[in-house]
This record gives structure tokens, sequence and C-alpha cells, in this order.
């Protein structure tokens, strides 16, 4: 799972990325944000490139949308070179970028529609596209209101709509719910989804793992500018070592419970990432003392826990920071 | 991209950044004439009226050069605040297009600006055809070689807030110390040669050549055309070459 171009076909691969490393020069101190990553991402499927903030994520995305150039390694999109060819990889790609925000100064008609133009589709497809657009993520009603009136989710709502608006076939989306209330959250994901019914190839990168999970068809954890992990969320947490969480509260100590598996505090309790014996093991012995107890299947908040050995919430140590942004 | 591709592209950004606002924000217009105006005040009051049309002919040279720094400080903004470069780069529109745009928009932008130059103009002084077809092609260049230097510079700045440092230098330096609201002759001899390192200088002597003012040789006529022809070239060429669309 970790050797990710091994786990994908990448003759069905919308973008193939091999070996590819950043370094920035900060001052006299070489920073790397991204180190000898090799990905597989299929055609057609929502991807999720998870991590926290300065794991390379970003670094990632704007290599592969010929926004950043790469230190070493190649990386093609739909089998053009981003570095060679990226002109003709730009004929089929739109991204949102982490930060950006719409022109305030236009209506959410306006800023769809010459997007397009400056795309250099012609008035008519433009007009067709925008309208379109607006029907489908129930923007019509806000058409011709300044972005700068609308709410955060409505705003990124509206650049999303911008880009699923182009005929591009592969679409960026850098941390597209990034400060948004959970409410506007679901607003953009619905967005999001309809770009996997027109059988687009849509790299999503967030830190927030429930947004991964809900969206995407395989995710790919970075830390520290190096792939970690990779696959789908059901073969991910297959593949961990131990694949149940068992929250204990009450009843017992932690030295009690570190025969089960890999114990952490949690919220006046223990969590123990446990295989499956044990996880029922440990849950019966609960009942049995009146502990309160809940057991299920990892989720990927987990997974990272026990793969980078912190929450994604908490930095990392500075000296395996990644540079220039997630 | 294909020709027709361009030319919307071209048109679209235009209207975008020079419509648009003029529709949205009609105050910034003020903005932009403030400059231009307040000196051409200055000058006719100083002078007594005598450098009126001295200081018509320097509006619109600093009329034109304002589009190179508003250029440089949207771009900047675009790119810094707005992520609207890298929206852009991962799309089919190219770097010159772009740049293009964003500079036809701010010629755009400038219209009623020129607009009101060009009545003071007519007011008083001599209009003729040759005096037009001597007066656009200045001022054109002007905007390109403007244009070419605010890129160049807005790709470079990594915060916003030096841009408007150096807007203001850079106005400074093409317009303000320069003779362009002011005959070159009222320089000390010695710091003369000086001021045709700026290529305004140049430009500011065609307009006045072609407003009757300073009537020119046809050696310095050709010289002036030559130079300011070369800096736009220079600035363009620069811009194309060292200007960042991708980052490194």
């Amino acid at each position: 799972m970790s050797a990710a171009l091994s786990s994908t076909d990448p003759g069905g691969a919308a973008i193939v990325a091999r070996g590819i490393s950043k370094r920035y020069q900060v001052g006299r101190h070489p920073i790397d944000a991204l180190t000898e990553v090799d990905l597989a991402i299929p055609k057609g499927k929502i991807y999720g490139l998870i991590g926290r903030n300065g794991a390379g994520k970003t670094t990632f995305v704007r290599i592969a949308a010929t926004q950043l150039l790469p230190t070493s390694g190649s990386l093609t999109v739909l089998g053009q070179d981003v570095v060679k060819d990226a002109s003709r990889v730009r004929l089929s790609i739109a991204s949102v970028p982490q930060e950006s925000r719409p022109l305030y100064f236009l209506n959410v008609d306006e800023l769809i529609f010459l997007y397009l133009m400056m795309r250099g589709s012609d008035r008519v497809d433009a007009r067709q596209r925008t309208n379109a657009i607006l029907d489908e993520l129930s923007l019509t009603s806000v058409r011709k209101r300044l972005v700068s009136h609308l709410s955060g989710g409505m705003r990124r709502r509206a650049m999303v709509a911008m880009v699923l608006a182009s005929d591009a076939e592969v679409v960026f989306l850098d941390e597209p719910t990034t400060g948004l209330d959970p409410f506007a959250r679901r607003e953009v994901w619905a967005a999001i989804r309809r770009a996997k019914r027109d059988r687009r190839t849509v790299l999503l990168t967030t830190h927030y793992l429930d947004e991964a999970e809900a969206l995407s068809d395989r995710v790919a954890l970075l830390e520290g500018g190096r792939l970690k992990i990779e696959g789908s969320p059901s073969e991910i947490r297959e593949s961990v070592r131990l694949p149940y969480r068992v929250t204990v509260q009450g009843g017992f100590s932690r030295p009690e419970l570190e025969p089960y598996g890999e114990v952490s505090p949690f919220d006046g309790g223990f969590i123990v990432f446990a295989r499956e014996p044990a996880a029922r093991e440990l849950a019966l012995a609960a009942l049995g003392r009146g502990a309160r107890v809940s057991l299920g299947p990892v989720s990927l908040e987990d997974i990272f826990l026990q793969i980078v050995g912190r929450p994604i919430d908490q930095d990392a140590p500075s000296e395996e920071e990644g540079g220039g942004g997630g | 991209m294909i020709e027709r591709h361009r030319m919307r592209s071209l048109l679209a950004l235009a209207y975008m950044n020079g419509i648009v606002p003029m529709r949205t924000q009609p105050l910034y217009l003020l903005g932009v004439m403030a400059s231009p105006l307040s000196f051409l005040f200055f000058i006719t009051v100083a002078s007594h009226g005598l450098l009126l049309r001295t200081a018509v002919a320097g509006g619109m040279v600093l009329t034109m050069v304002s589009i190179g720094t508003s250029l440089q400080s949207d771009m900047s903004h675009y790119r810094q605040d707005l992520k609207l470069q890298d929206l852009l780069v991962a799309s089919p529109l190219e770097a010159p297009i772009y740049v293009a745009g964003i500079a036809l928009s701010e010629l755009v932008y400038s219209i009623p600006g020129i607009a009101l130059f060009a009545v003071l103009w007519v007011v008083n002084a001599p209009v003729s055809l040759v005096t037009l077809v001597e007066v656009v092609p200045v001022l054109l260049l002007v905007w390109a070689f403007a244009s070419g230097l605010g890129f160049t510079l807005a790709t470079y700045f990594a915060d916003v807030r030096e841009t408007f440092i150096f807007s203001t230098l850079i106005s400074l330096a093409l317009t303000v110390v320069p003779p362009v609201y002011y005959p070159v002759s009222f320089l000390p001899p010695a710091i003369q040669p000086l001021a045709y390192l700026s290529p305004t200088t140049f430009a500011a002597d065609l307009m006045r050549n072609a407003f009757g003012l300073e009537p020119l040789s046809v050696l310095a006529r050709a010289t002036d055309w030559g130079v300011l022809i070369g800096f736009t070239i220079v600035l363009l060429t620069i811009a194309s070459f060292k200007s960042r669309w991708r980052d490194v």
C-alpha cells in the first residue's frame, strides 16, 4: 500500500508521479517539501491527499497543476509531462488554489462566465455552461449578487462551480473547505461529488480526514513531504496493524489496557487500537466491569495517529516541517 | 490555444478588469486621475498658466505610466491575495495573453482620464491629424513599456505592501523627477543628461514636439523614437524572460 505505483495501474491513471521531490532554499537552509513521492491517481475518481499543514500536499498539487517546478522526478497529467509539455497539460486541467478568493467586484454569473471565456470558450458555450452549473449547484438565485456579498461557503462553492463549469478533465481542489462551517462544507462537498458524476478526475487536498473519507475513492497520506500510505479508505483500514478502536471510559487503568493494544488517553478515558480478537475481548471485559465502551473499525483519523504517531491537528517537530505550504 | 481563443481570453480579461470595475467601482476612476490632475493643477498655478500645455502633455504621459503601476499593484494583489495567477496558470490561458489582457484592461480603465486630458489639449492647443498620428503611438509605447515593467515587478514581490512602495518610487522615477511636466531646459545643464536615463523624458520630448511647444530637429525626433522603441522592446523582453508565470 505504501508503494503507491504498484497498487494502481499507471496505464489507467490520470496523474502519475515518479520520484517527485521539491526542495526550497530558505536563506542558507534547504527545506525538503516533498521527497521521492510516487503516486498514480486513477482517472475518473476523487483522490484525497491528506496530511497536516506543511506535509507537502499543496506542493504536490501545485507541481501537478503546472504552477510550480519540481526539483527532481517526473509527473505526468493524462500522459503529458508537467515540465516539458506544460502548455498541453494546461488544456485539460483546472484548479482552485489554496486560499484563493474570487474577484470581489464580479457577480457570481460574471465570475463563472468570464473564467470560461478566459479559458478560450466561445460566448454561446460559456453562457450555456454557466447557466447549467448555476442551476446544478443551486446558485441561480444569487447569480447577480457580488461575490463580496456572499458567505464564505457560497464563495467557495462559486469557485468550485467555476472550475466544474469548464471542460477540464482533471480538477485540482486545494483545501476547498478550510475555514468553513459544517453546513458550508457540505455545500462544497455536494459540488465536488458532482464532478465525479461527470467522470472527471479530482485531486483534493484536505487536512479534514472526515472530508477525505466522505469524498475520496482513494487517499494518500503525506507526512513531512513523504508518502506514508496510499489506497482506498477500506484498503487502508485493512492494512493497518491495529484495525479496531475500542474506547473505554471507567473501570480500567492504563496498565490494565496495555496488553490489549496501543493505548492513548481520550476524553477522560482511553482509546485502545487493537486487533479484532483483542478488541472483542476488551469490549466484553469492559462491559463486565460496567465501563462505558464502544467498539468499531478505525477511522482515517485513528490511522493517521497510528502511522504518524500524533494527531493530525498536532504540529510536527520543526525539523520535519515541509516548507512551501501544505 | 488557437488565435480565436486567445482573442476571447484577451477581451474577457480586459472586460473583467477594465469595464466591470468602472461599472461597480466608479470612485476608483477618480483615484486613477488624481495624480495627473494634481500635477497639472500645481504646475499650471505655479507657472501662472504658462506651462499648462506642457503639463497637459505630461499628464497624458503620467496617465500612461500609471497604467504600469496600477498593473503592478493589480497583478500583485491578484497573484498573492486572490491566487488568481495560480488559478489561471492551471488553464489554457497563456502568460503573454494574461499580461496583454490586464494591460489592455488598465488602458480601458484610464480612457476617462485620457479623454479629460484630450479635451484640455483640444481647448488649449491646435489639433491636427499629424499631431494625433504622433501622440497616439507615443502614448501606446509608454503604455507598453510601463506594462512590461509592471508585470515583471509584480511577479517578484512576495508581499503586496512592497508593490505600493515600488509603485510610488516608479512613479517618482519616471514622471515626477524627469522632465515630463516641465521642459528639460528647466534643469541645470550639468544634470540634464541624467534626465535621459528615463524613457519618459523621450516620450515627453515627442509629446511637446507634437503639441508644437518645443519643436525638435529630424535627428532629435528620430533619436527620441529610436530610444523609446528600444526601451519598450528591452522592457517587454525582460518581462517575457524574467517574469514568473510558474513558480520555481
